[in-house]
């Protein structure tokens, strides 16, 4: 093409734009009048302000005014000098892009920051008419109400979705009648099959939920639902009294949004301004509500990012072993040390001959999010002559529903047992020696170990026997079965989770199940981890994403955006410049004590964990101000009576607490913000979709679901959407557009579906309507290869991700694991060279005995050990208590005498040696804490285990003395009584399953 | 006519309430008129899950048996008081909510599925989600809510379920008087027992089980079933009648002599004690710790925890 020619067209171009522009602009007065007559809603909108608007191009060759006076509006051609709110176009091109009715987002973005789009004015007006304009966009939907399915009985349906999986949401005069299960229709997608064994299993075409969805309207019509912003009694800052010591005890009253959010805005600029950097501290609940823009990875990381705050380090709670230590053994960094998971099962149901699930518990866990869509497949096993074993301490739900062997070690000595097995295997030639040989390193390191030949001790079964409690003949015989046949290992729930890995040395327990696969030819047909629950023939192709992929947070670097959204959801970018943060199992160490230490740790690379943090940061403030956001979580950190202690201490001014309903963290609060679900407002997700650190976590269902979640009812009381308050706390410190682009929690929503695969399948219109999309999954002959079979066969990776980053490959890139060796290494190298004499950790994979287990100090007063998993009809806190429906199964809480109680699980012949019977209430008791507990007497513990729950929602003392020495805990917070102490001492997790208690009949009195 | 029944397979049931989350759901903060007023939030049922629990540490059994309104033909509820329990013709039994308001009428169900809703003033139970049914829904809350399908709605002809009772071996949990409309699958897992146990031997001085030995289960001289130990060396048994009285179990393995163990079935089921063949000390199969254990623990913490505990149990002893 001429140059001359594409002068022409640019001429002509800017001509047909600016006829765009004008018409859209000149129409623009008339639409909003119009809009106006035909809903009253958008008529008092138009209402609010009065004032004059004008629209025009830089250099005033064009410009359109108007002006808003009582709900009605005028428009003139012209600029108006008067006009209190100017948006200003660089020229005609920009002008159209985003005037016109799809939005462009990249030219919206650019514009923005390269200055070539400009509002000018008053924040408040400006932001009241940007937000207008997008209203017009949004009108069929915000105002009109069309969408959802209108059902015969006048109903409607609409989509939402939970933790525990999507739901139908009824709902008939502004109230909800019902959630159900999803069932599909003839227009969704049908289901995969798999052959195996000469049989043909499909899933049923619905989609499954557990209680986490199913209890959610006894959640959304609590009566423990905060509905207005409340203040403590005593808490009076104006005049100095802070009162602090009383949280926790005093009282609250009702006050005005205006006045709550003016003082947190205010407060978040007193104390930078005062103390400095750092001093304003943020906290996010990991498992709040369902949704990728108004998850914490979305609307609260762009929130803090921008009012600079210090936050939260998590510790890597779910994964604890396997990040810290199976990362040494064989890489896997961006999964937190977890395997890969694609089309395990299929390869699964087709070649093994044996499950073993290890702390595999995903009938409780549901894997992670994912309702019961691994039931289905588990259910299968029957029908598939594949043998199962259970090893946990406890007989869990998963082999209460899945026949086969359960064998239950003593807590934190799986690993003894582990270590047996491969003795096994070592004495009697069990293993393939062609894989040890050309795909691990180091094993002869490992092997001197095991046989003894380092120590003297040979770790033979019966070795193990007096440690684990196991007799030698069962270990023996397994470890001849596993040696001569495939066999998958489920180790944890979605693999790669376990409550084993959160106890002492937990990471030796995640090593040791890296090792014993690796000596039976890892990713060979047949031989990987998994149990059915991770890992279905499903689409991974098609892009939509998770909540960790970072919604709306524009954190290119702490969330999957900067993997993932970069180049599809064009958006400014947000970036939190302090850089102070706090180990969350340290934080009242940090708070109260005033400093701390801990190791980071990093999903990019294994070095990074060799690393020391510490508070305070260099140059920062101690914190003065909490700001907690998402649900209760006292009650899942172990030692929670010192998270108490730490909210009465004075060095915390101002603790604001964002909640949903009054419990656990709220409790403390000096201001709380009242909360709504997301039943209450919009959002977009996909069922058990995590992205970020769990990739591809959709591949625990048996469909894809992608849905919109719709507004199924407005908020109750005054509560809010979290991204709205969020959002009037940063339009006080003047941050309406840096935290929101302007964008509403709708607009973002919309801006999710545009940036993934859905918008080439169908229009948002029909999304909306419908609420939800099943992806197809592939063909056959198109399924993803089997995870690290690649590996197994010495090819280039050929999994569908994109981990390790390049850098972590030593060798070639794309071929072997992240390890220096490039093979699974028995010996880690890294470790060996960071310390090899760490006790705790040495470089190649050994048995530690617990630091309290049998044998340790505590013994010598506590006789049981106790576990604390994952509770099955709430996840973590979610569910629990809040007077739901869930309460009323007598597996999660037992009513005595008024009270609902906790449930402790012990076995008959110990509670016989302490004079107890099934449904006493007992007070469970160690150094650390007494917990009052309804006794549950079963045989699903052995002799010496005892069983309860974590996660207990609330924390309430007897004494009305909340973190005070010898209280008595009454609602069941089982982590008062776990231990502080890291699985390892470079190794920033929690040991809550090391942990010694005595139990005694409550003789207290009644308790309520 | 095709009428209303049920299906409870005890071998598919998870144990994850959705069934009582569900109909908590659909009835609590609903009132559907004529069919029934609002359930209480807490403490009725109208379905519950009970837990059964069979065998002991490590041979345990956890079976979990959900329980409703049997819709029974030859109803007790019916007869006692039948100007309050009514049965439709598609087999739902339905209670007149204008009738129940008083609480005698609790009483009506042996089997314990009416109660008194004190705040409705009215006798309650499960409607089998009536108002759903009439409403074109296939199932009731409960059945639509059950992932695995451990529950399931048939709506059929007398004759065609007949044959259904026949082909499946549908079994009620109660005696069958009672004429019920839901009907159980693997019931044996609720009212039966097993025996399990394990064979073991010495082979250099190493304890295995004995895998593929022959185990005969016998009533005086008569087999009434044989089967093989495992690749564990563990036999199972299940499904024996409560109060079958003195049972034995014969073990074959190759090389050696059969051996006998007798029990004894009454309400319970049984684990036997390890069966060894040949010489050596079967151990039992948990193992509480002892002295030796104590001392295998210090040998494997860090060197600094096993010192402290040193000191403590140093301490405790004096």
């Amino acid at each position: 093409m001429s140059q001359t020619s594409v002068g022409l067209k640019t001429t002509v171009q800017k001509l047909l734009d600016k006829t765009i522009v004008s018409g859209t602009l000149f129409s623009l007065d008339k639409l909003l009048n119009a809009l106006g007559a035909i809903n009253a809603e958008f008529k008092q909108e138009l209402a609010k302000m009065n004032i004059t608007v004008q629209l025009k191009l830089r250099d005033n060759t064009y410009g359109r005014w108007f002006r808003f006076k009582d709900g009605t509006v005028e428009g003139h051609d012209g600029i108006n000098k008067d006009a209190s709110v100017e948006m200003i176009f660089e020229d005609e091109d920009i002008a159209r892009r985003v005037t016109a009715l799809i939005r462009d987002q990249a030219a919206f973005a650019n514009a923005a920051k390269q200055g070539a789009l400009v509002l000018n004015g008053p924040d408040a007006e400006a932001m009241w008419f940007s937000s207008l304009l997008l209203k017009v966009f949004a009108f069929d939907v915000l105002y009109l109400k069309n969408y959802g399915t209108k059902m015969a009985n006048g109903e409607m349906r609409y989509v939402q979705g939970t933790n525990g999986g999507p739901l139908f949401v009824y709902v008939k005069d502004g109230k909800i009648v019902r959630i159900t299960p999803m069932d599909f229709d003839e227009e969704d997608a049908d289901p995969w099959t798999i052959k195996a064994h000469g049989k043909k299993f499909t899933p049923p075409k619905r989609v499954t939920t557990n209680a986490c969805a199913q209890n959610f309207k006894s959640m959304i019509y609590s009566p423990n639902r905060i509905l207005y912003p409340m203040k403590r009694v005593d808490f009076d800052p104006k005049n100095g009294n802070r009162n602090t010591q009383n949280r926790g005890i005093s009282g609250y009253e009702r006050i005005s949004w205006d006045e709550a959010l003016d003082f947190v805005a205010d407060e978040i600029k007193r104390v930078r301004q005062t103390y400095g950097c750092g001093a304003v501290f943020g906290k996010a609940g990991g498992h709040h509500m369902w949704g990728n823009i108004g998850n914490s990875q979305s609307s609260s990381k762009r929130f803090f990012n921008c009012i600079g705050a210090t936050m939260t380090e998590l510790n890597p709670d779910s994964w604890e072993g396997w990040a810290w230590g199976a990362v040494h053994t064989y890489g896997q960094t961006a999964r937190n040390g977890s395997p890969e998971p694609y089309n395990t099962v299929e390869d699964c149901m087709q070649n093994a001959d044996m499950i073993v699930y290890w702390s595999s518990d995903p009938e409780t866990t549901a894997g992670v999010y994912a309702g019961q869509e691994g039931t289905i497949r588990r259910e299968w096993l029957k029908d598939l002559d594949i043998k199962v074993v259970h090893i946990d301490p406890y007989m869990n739900s998963t082999a209460t529903f899945v026949a086969g062997r359960w064998i239950c070690p003593r807590p934190n000595t799986d690993v003894a047992l582990a270590v047996a097995i491969a003795n096994v295997w070592m004495h009697e030639g069990l293993y393939d020696k062609d894989y040890v040989k050309k795909r691990t390193y180091a094993f002869d390191k490992w092997e001197e170990y095991v046989t003894g030949k380092t120590d003297g001790i040979d770790k033979t079964p019966e070795w193990q026997e007096d440690i684990t409690g196991v007799p030698a003949r069962t270990v023996r015989n397994l470890a001849r079965y596993w040696g001569t046949h495939k066999v998958y290992l489920a180790a944890g729930g979605i693999g790669g989770f376990g409550s084993a890995c959160r106890g002492a040395f937990g990471t030796e327990w995640a090593r040791v199940m890296v090792c014993l696969v690796a000596m039976q030819g890892y990713g060979k047909p047949g031989i990987n981890f998994g149990g059915l629950q991770y890992g279905t023939p499903l689409d991974t192709r098609f892009y939509f994403p998770g909540y960790a992929d970072g919604g709306f947070s524009g954190d290119y670097m702490t969330t999957g955006a900067g993997v993932n959204m970069y180049n599809r959801s064009p958006q400014s970018p947000s970036l939190n410049s302090e850089t102070q943060s706090i180990s969350r199992l340290l934080l009242p160490e940090a708070l109260m004590e005033g400093h701390a230490e801990w190791n980071a740790r990093s999903s990019y690379t294994v070095q990074a964990q060799f690393n020391k943090k510490k508070y305070p940061a260099n140059g920062h403030a101690g914190v003065k101000m909490y700001y907690n956001y998402g649900g209760s979580n006292i009650g899942t950190q172990p030692e929670s009576k010192r998270y108490a202690k730490m909210f009465r201490c004075d060095t915390l001014e101002t603790i604001v607490n964002q909640s949903i309903w009054f419990e656990g963290e709220a409790k403390f609060a000096d201001i709380i913000l009242p909360a709504c679900t997301n039943f209450e407002r919009w959002d977009i997700g996909e069922a058990a979709s995590c992205g970020g650190y769990i990739d591809r976590s959709f591949l625990q269902n048996n469909y894809r679901v992608i849905f919109v979640q719709h507004k199924c009812i407005e908020p109750l009381g005054e509560s809010k959407s979290d991204f709205d308050i969020f959002q009037e706390i940063a339009n006080r410190l003047g941050l309406w557009q840096v935290f929101s682009e302007g964008n509403s929690q709708y607009d973002w929503v919309k801006r999710q579906y545009e940036a993934s695969d859905m918008v080439k399948i169908m229009p948002w219109s029909k999304f909306i309507k419908k609420g939800y999309y099943v992806v197809p999954p592939l063909p056959e002959n198109r399924r993803d290869p089997v995870a690290m079979n690649w590996y197994a066969e010495g090819r280039k990776k050929d999994t569908p991700e994109i981990t390790p980053i390049p850098a972590e490959y030593y060798g070639q890139y794309g071929m072997g694991m992240q390890t220096p060796s490039g093979l699974i290494e028995f010996e880690s190298q890294p470790l060996k060279r960071f310390d090899p004499d760490d006790e705790e950790r040495r470089p190649i994979c050994t048995y530690i005995h617990s630091w309290e287990g049998v044998g340790s100090v505590p013994y010598t007063k506590y006789k049981l050990q106790l576990i604390s998993p994952h509770a099955k009809f709430s996840m973590h806190t979610m569910g629990d208590l809040k007077d739901s429906f869930v309460n009323d199964i007598d597996e999660h809480r037992m009513l005595i005498d008024g009270h609902r109680f906790w449930i402790f699980r012990m076995n008959p012949k110990d509670a016989e040696a302490r004079g107890l019977k099934d449904r006493d209430i007992v007070e469970v008791y160690n150094d650390r804490g007494r917990v009052l507990c309804g006794l549950h007497v079963t045989e699903r513990v052995p002799e010496g285990t005892v069983h309860s729950c974590e996660s207990c929602a609330d924390y309430k003392t007897l004494e009305n003395d909340p973190g005070g020495e010898n209280t008595v805990e009454i609602m069941g917070c089982i982590n008062n009584l776990t231990p502080k102490r890291f699985i390892a001492k470079n190794c920033h997790g929690m040991a809550a399953n090391s942990c010694l208690v005595e139990v005694k009949k409550w003789e207290g009195g009644k308790v309520e | 006519m095709k009428k209303f029944h049920m299906i409870i397979d005890l071998e598919k049931c998870a144990g994850c309430f959705n069934c009582f989350l569900a109909c908590k759901d659909e009835h609590v903060g609903n009132e559907w008129l004529p069919y029934t007023k609002e359930q209480q939030k807490h403490d009725l049922k109208w379905i519950d899950v009970k837990v059964h629990e069979r065998g002991v540490a490590p041979y345990t059994e956890i079976t979990y048996v959900t329980q409703t309104c049997q819709h029974c033909d030859n109803a007790p509820c019916e007869k006692k008081y039948p100007e309050v329990f009514q049965k439709r013709s598609d087999g739902i039994m339905l209670i007149d909510i204008n009738k129940a308001n008083d609480p005698k009428y609790a009483d009506a169900c042996p089997y314990g599925c009416v109660s008194w809703n004190e705040t409705a003033q009215n006798v309650q139970k499960c409607t089998g989600c009536a108002h759903l049914i009439d409403g074109g829904w296939k199932e009731p809350r409960c059945v639509q809510a059950c992932a695995t399908r451990a529950m399931q709605t048939v709506f059929c002809e007398d004759a065609e379920w007949d044959r259904l009772v026949e082909r499946q071996g549908l079994k009620p949990i109660t005696d069958g008087s009672n004429k019920p409309r839901i009907l159980y699958k693997n019931l044996y897992m609720y009212n039966k027992c097993f025996v399990k146990g394990v064979v073991s031997t010495y082979v250099d001085g190493l304890e295995e089980g004995v895998i593929d030995a022959k185990v005969e289960l016998k009533i005086g001289n008569e087999t009434i079933y044989e089967c093989r130990t495992d690749y564990l060396g563990e036999f199972y048994i299940d499904r024996i009648p409560k109060n079958t009285g003195k049972m034995a179990v014969v073990i074959t393995a190759e090389g050696a002599e059969p051996l006998t163990r007798d029990f004894e079935i009454q309400d319970k089921s049984i684990v036997l004690d390890p069966i060894l063949i040949g010489e050596g000390e079967a151990k039992a199969n948990v193992i509480l710790p002892n002295e030796h254990a104590l001392q295998q623990a210090l040998d494997h913490m860090t060197s600094y925890d096993a010192e402290d505990a040193r000191k403590a149990f140093a301490k405790e002893k004096k």
